[in-house]
């Protein structure tokens, strides 16, 4: 069933007032507290506010090499289950058609070693229910990993751009983990994103997700941060998994319009998703000036993967990547593992590495046999316009919806996982500060089957003011006394230091 | 008694081993490149003469003369028939005198383009037209199925009369197409000149009567007949690396770790050994410009040795060539020139008659060697000294302590380059390489006095052992035979292909009962099987016990949620080693 996309606008623009069953709650400053520990006597460092211009460490150090880096790291020892999609054989023949093709040989690429990320790289974004070890298993650690050896080479300026071409994926894993959802349990590009603002103070990134599938968990942990811009192209939601990704879905009140989303009808072919490119995603990077730009890069938009049913090529890949030119690219779906990853992935190289990928091409492919619909054409147009209205008024949007929310933004939210088959509630609120975007707590319940477990997370920015920082502290300490709660947590960005606390043990973890 | 001849760019160096012991040795000039043969026989006659020939049981050789051969252009024109197939744009490959066709073959072996057999013979009247009879074919995934290649070196025979085809799939079974056609291109290119060499061998040899079975060794350290060895000319570039690290190996006790560092008269080579097994190459030698399948030790040379020039440079032009040295002059009193060694060769040490001073004179000042004339040396490093404003002796003692700087950081980098290898699993990732050498074996002729100073910059223990001189001869001497398997099994094609044999053959004929559900030790057997009969078929089949399995997956092929076939691939090896009779010779 297909709704015309021309309505989606007006929908959109009256729903944005009493969209997302926002409800100023009246003015719910926590209670004054007995408190004996203090944010000082408990040892909370303060994180040095960034000398302005930081970001130029990374154009400078872009200008050192002439290198693309590369991680091939396919796991070949891992499987969610053996006859699922994320399976040890879901690389094989890529690395057969790379290694055959001797890209590892061409003095563009530089081939690095993965290594694992650190439990604390993982903590910056996720509170992991109950602890970071039962969501981020080896394999997972490895795959994060991959990217942060990659930022640094970044940083350091031994390559110009780099592919992370590793699995298992993580684009839709949300700040809260219970569990694993879209074949995901940590977000590895969110992972790169903090770890890349923790170590070198870069503070604007923009995240590109082309995976066929909305990118829901990347779009969910930085839906209230205006720093980090979220692109997300994919199939059209009431398609396909994960089933949201519209265009109303713009941003927390203090980020509007930094989630841009863009639902293609099924179908889309090379055309129309490089005229999406062309016409939205391109203009928005450049108005946006983002100090490093990162593809979340499925490859089921392919027209074989038997998940879904775009029209997607290895040349439209390719293409793709040469005109984003991301600095960093991080691999997620795709699983059309003999008929489209081989020749996608050859087709992403060489494009990053600016070499000539015209050769690269599927066995039964020609060109022309996929012709962008005239009437899915009027679907986009309608979404370019709507979506750089959008973006053109973001600084309204942002300021009206500022003005009509009091101390705090809350509202509900239902996740499911469907690899762990996890129902999750959540009750999330920002705190509406005029100095910073606010620090964000969340009440998560995860049901599986018989079994429920309830936490309590709070989230500080690393770019949050002082006050913020304390009041957040204040909270999570509240709520390590509350014995509705499994486990409580606080996500210190500022601080960098990350509290989980068990509260039928009574017990504090520090990371 | 056993032969043992290396020869090397400036000498030739030849052991006579008797009971596991070196009975006899020699060093002659290498001289010019075409006096390759005369020096080797010249070598061998210092040696063997007077010895009976019957009591030789073997004489292995290690040669550079597919380097020369190279270098000197003395190699046949080979037009290249390329089958890239989809990928990167053919037309970025740099090989010369190269043809693109028609036809592709995928990752599985399956053809996914047909051959044009318009255009192979368009290209082969055109080779007749030109005189060149030497073609190799490459296809992309041709080890994986050969058949496109076989049928364009139809076509061609058929065309050229007389012509001589080489298929990449026979030389190489590996991933890497553009590794092959350099490889491939570089046997059909020395095989004619290569079959000289080893027939003037063959005749000297008949007239001095030796019997004994001949080897030649490989740049994996390994031997191979040298009537065989006519094949796979290749496969004995880089031998003089090889010998030397063989010879480190002999000469240390067993399962030890170390570092072999062949200091010679204008470079040094470098190479590991880890618990007693040669570290090889993680991808194939580089003979530049090309990149090769080649399976060689990973070696490292760097351009310093005992004959290389000394000067003195200018400090910041100093400081810009090595980081390191910033470091200390930022401790250390600043000096206003700093010592430079290399990476040239100006002509023999000046102790030797030659024009400039090198660390053979500093050696000699200080009393660690007897080469050259004392007088002479200390003129060389006065001049130096003098612009230091140092004594003789110190100045001596900086480029040595210079010299043995550039080998020890270069001990580092590789260790590092080891350290960095990609890994693709996750157990491959979790295993720390921390096994790193405790002693630094020193071989080759300019070891004495430098090894010292290596090993105390890296914090080990160096070692000398005796002999050391003619290490590498020793190494070529009782090197064993080398021999690997890479067995590639698709269970839903029904067929198996050996990468070294470039044949595929269907699973039928093995007499595996159920091949849906074959398993990786039924891999494995029949792998195992294979590597028998191949050592059988190059005459080293007392060796095929030796062999040892070094990787074995198996992937499930998922279609639809049903597991459809397996793919396998088995790797096998017969690793670098030593024979029998040193062993033996050591226990006395």
């Amino acid at each position: 069933m297909k709704i015309g996309f021309a309505n989606i606008k007006k929908v959109l623009k009256g729903e944005a007032k009493e969209n997302k069953e926002k409800k100023a709650l009246e003015n719910n400053k926590p209670e004054e507290m007995e408190k004996k520990e203090t944010l000082e006597a408990s040892g909370v460092g303060e994180q040095q506010d960034m000398k302005p211009g930081y970001g130029k460490i990374r154009a400078e150090a872009k200008k050192k090499s002439e290198k693309t880096g590369l991680i091939f790291f396919p796991a070949f020892d891992w499987a969610i289950s053996p006859t699922h999609p994320e399976r040890e054989e879901r690389l094989l023949y890529t690395r057969d058609q790379l290694f055959e093709e001797g890209l590892m040989d061409l003095p563009e690429i530089a081939e690095y070693k993965p290594r694992l990320a650190e439990y604390k790289d993982i903590a910056r974004v996720h509170f992991c229910v109950p602890d970071v070890s039962a969501q981020a298993t080896t394999p997972h650690l490895i795959s994060a990993g991959c990217g942060l050896v990659l930022g640094d080479a970044l940083m350091a300026g031994e390559i110009k751009n780099a592919f992370s071409l590793a699995r298992p994926p993580g684009h839709h894993a949300m700040r809260v983990a219970h569990g694993n959802r879209g074949f995901c349990n940590i977000n590895n590009e969110a992972i790169l994103v903090e770890y890349l603002r923790k170590k070198y103070g870069i503070r604007k990134i923009a995240i590109v997700d082309t995976d066929v599938h909305h990118g829901d968990g990347t779009q969910e942990i930085f839906y209230h941060d205006p720093d980090v811009l979220f692109i997300s192209f994919h199939q059209d939601g009431r398609t396909l998994y994960p089933g949201s990704g519209f265009m109303n879905e713009l941003g927390g009140p203090r980020a509007l319009a930094r989630t841009i989303n863009i639902p293609l009808p099924p179908a889309t072919p090379d055309e129309g998703i490089l005229h999406i490119l062309d016409e939205l995603v391109l203009p928005i990077l450049k108005d946006f000036q983002p100090e490093l730009i990162m593809n979340s890069a499925g490859q089921d938009n392919h027209y074989t993967d038997p998940l879904s049913n775009m029209r997607f090529s290895a040349q439209g890949y390719a293409k793709l990547n040469e005109k984003l030119a991301p600095d960093i690219a991080v691999l997620e779906g795709g699983y059309a593992i003999e008929s489209a990853l081989p020749y996608v992935n050859t087709g992403i190289i060489l494009a990053m590495a600016g070499l000539d990928y015209s050769h690269v091409r599927e066995p039964d492919y020609t060109s022309g046999m996929f012709v962008q619909a005239s009437r899915d054409q009027e679907a986009l147009e309608t979404i370019i316009s709507t979506q750089l209205e959008n973006w053109d008024n973001r600084d309204f949007l942002t300021e009206e919806a500022f003005a009509k929310n009091e101390a705090f933004y809350r509202h509900r939210k239902n996740i499911f996982y469907d690899t762990d088959m996890i129902q999750e509630f959540q009750e999330e609120s920002i705190r509406m500060c005029p100095k910073c975007q606010g620090y964000i707590s969340i009440a998560s319940t995860g049901q599986k089957s018989y079994k429920t477990t309830k936490i309590f997370g709070v989230s500080v920015p690393i770019y949050a003011c002082k006050a913020c920082q304390q009041e957040a502290f204040e909270e999570y300490k509240s709520k390590t006394h509350d014995l509705k709660y499994d486990y409580v947590y606080l996500q210190d960005k500022k601080a960098d230091q990350y509290r989980a606390y068990n509260v039928k043990l009574r017990q504090e973890t520090l990371l | 008694m056993l032969i043992g001849i290396d020869v090397g760019g400036t000498t030739t160096d030849a052991v006579l081993i008797q009971d596991g012991d070196v009975k006899r040795s020699a060093k002659v000039p290498t001289g010019r490149p075409q006096n390759l043969l005369k020096a080797l026989l010249s070598a061998l006659d210092a040696v063997s003469q007077d010895i009976a020939p019957e009591k030789l049981k073997r004489v292995v050789f290690s040669t550079t003369i597919i380097t020369n051969l190279i270098a000197e252009g003395k190699t046949s024109p080979v037009a290249l028939l390329l089958i890239p197939g989809p990928g990167r744009n053919p037309a970025e490959y740099k090989f010369p005198n190269s043809f693109l066709l028609k036809g592709a073959i995928d990752y599985r072996g399956r053809e996914i383009q047909a051959l044009e057999e318009r255009e192979i013979k368009a290209v082969a009247t055109h080779l007749k037209r030109e005189g060149i009879s030497k073609v190799a074919v490459i296809s992309k995934f041709g080890q994986r199925n050969p058949s496109l290649e076989f049928r364009v070196k139809e076509i061609i025979e058929e065309e050229i009369p007389g012509s001589k085809v080489e298929l990449g799939h026979r030389v190489s079974g590996k991933l890497n197409f553009p590794r092959r056609v350099a490889t491939t291109m570089l046997a059909s290119a020395t095989k004619e000149q290569y079959g000289h060499f080893v027939s003037e061998i063959q005749k000297a040899l008949f007239e001095r009567k030796i019997k004994a079975p001949v080897y030649i060794l490989k740049a994996d350290g390994g031997t191979l007949p040298l009537e065989k060895s006519a094949s796979l000319p290749v496969e004995t570039i880089f031998s003089g690396p090889a010998a030397s690290t063989m010879g480190a190996l002999a000469l240390t006790s067993e399962k030890e770790s170390s570092v072999v560092v062949d200091i010679g008269g204008t470079t040094t080579d470098l190479a590991l050994i880890l618990s007693g097994k040669p570290l090889l190459a993680s991808k194939g030698a580089k003979l530049a410009p090309y990149l090769t399948h080649v399976r060689a030790f990973a070696v490292r040379s760097l351009p310093v040795g005992g004959d290389s020039a000394v000067r003195l440079v200018k400090s910041r032009e100093a400081k810009a060539e090595e980081k390191e040295e910033e470091e200390e002059k930022k401790t250390a009193k600043q000096p206003e020139r700093q010592i430079r060694i290399g990476p040239d060769r100006a002509g023999p040490a000046y102790c030797q008659g030659g024009p400039e001073p090198t660390p053979t004179d500093a050696l000699r000042v200080l009393g660690l060697s007897e080469i050259g004339d004392l007088d002479l040396a200390k003129e060389a490093i006065s001049g130096l000294a003098s612009e230091l404003g140092k004594t003789e002796k110190e100045s001596a003692a900086l480029i040595l302590n210079r010299a043995a700087e550039l080998i020890a950081t270069a001990i580092k980098d590789m260790y590092l380059e080891w350290e960095e290898e990609p890994a693709y699993r996750i157990w491959e990732l979790l295993q720390e390489k921390k096994e790193k050498p405790k002693t630094v074996v020193g071989v080759g002729g300019g070891a004495k006095g430098l090894i010292e100073r290596v090993a105390e910059k890296l914090g080990v223990n160096p070692l000398i052992p005796p002999h050391a001189e003619v290490g590498n001869a020793i190494g070529a001497a009782v090197a064993r035979p080398t021999l690997t398997l890479n067995l590639h099994v698709d269970t839903e094609r029904k067929e198996y292909s050996v990468a070294e044999k470039g044949e595929i053959v269907k699973l039928h004929r093995t007499g595996i009962k159920n091949i849906n559900n074959m398993r990786s030790g039924e891999a494995e057997a029949l792998a195992a099987k294979l590597l028998q009969a191949r050592a059988e078929s190059f005459g080293i089949s007392e060796y095929a016990g030796e062999a040892e399995l070094i990787r074995s997956e198996v992937f499930n092929m998922v279609r639809g949620w049903a597991t459809v076939g397996r793919l396998f691939d088995v790797s096998m090896q017969i690793p670098a080693g030593l024979i029998p009779e040193w062993k033996g010779g050591e226990a006395k």
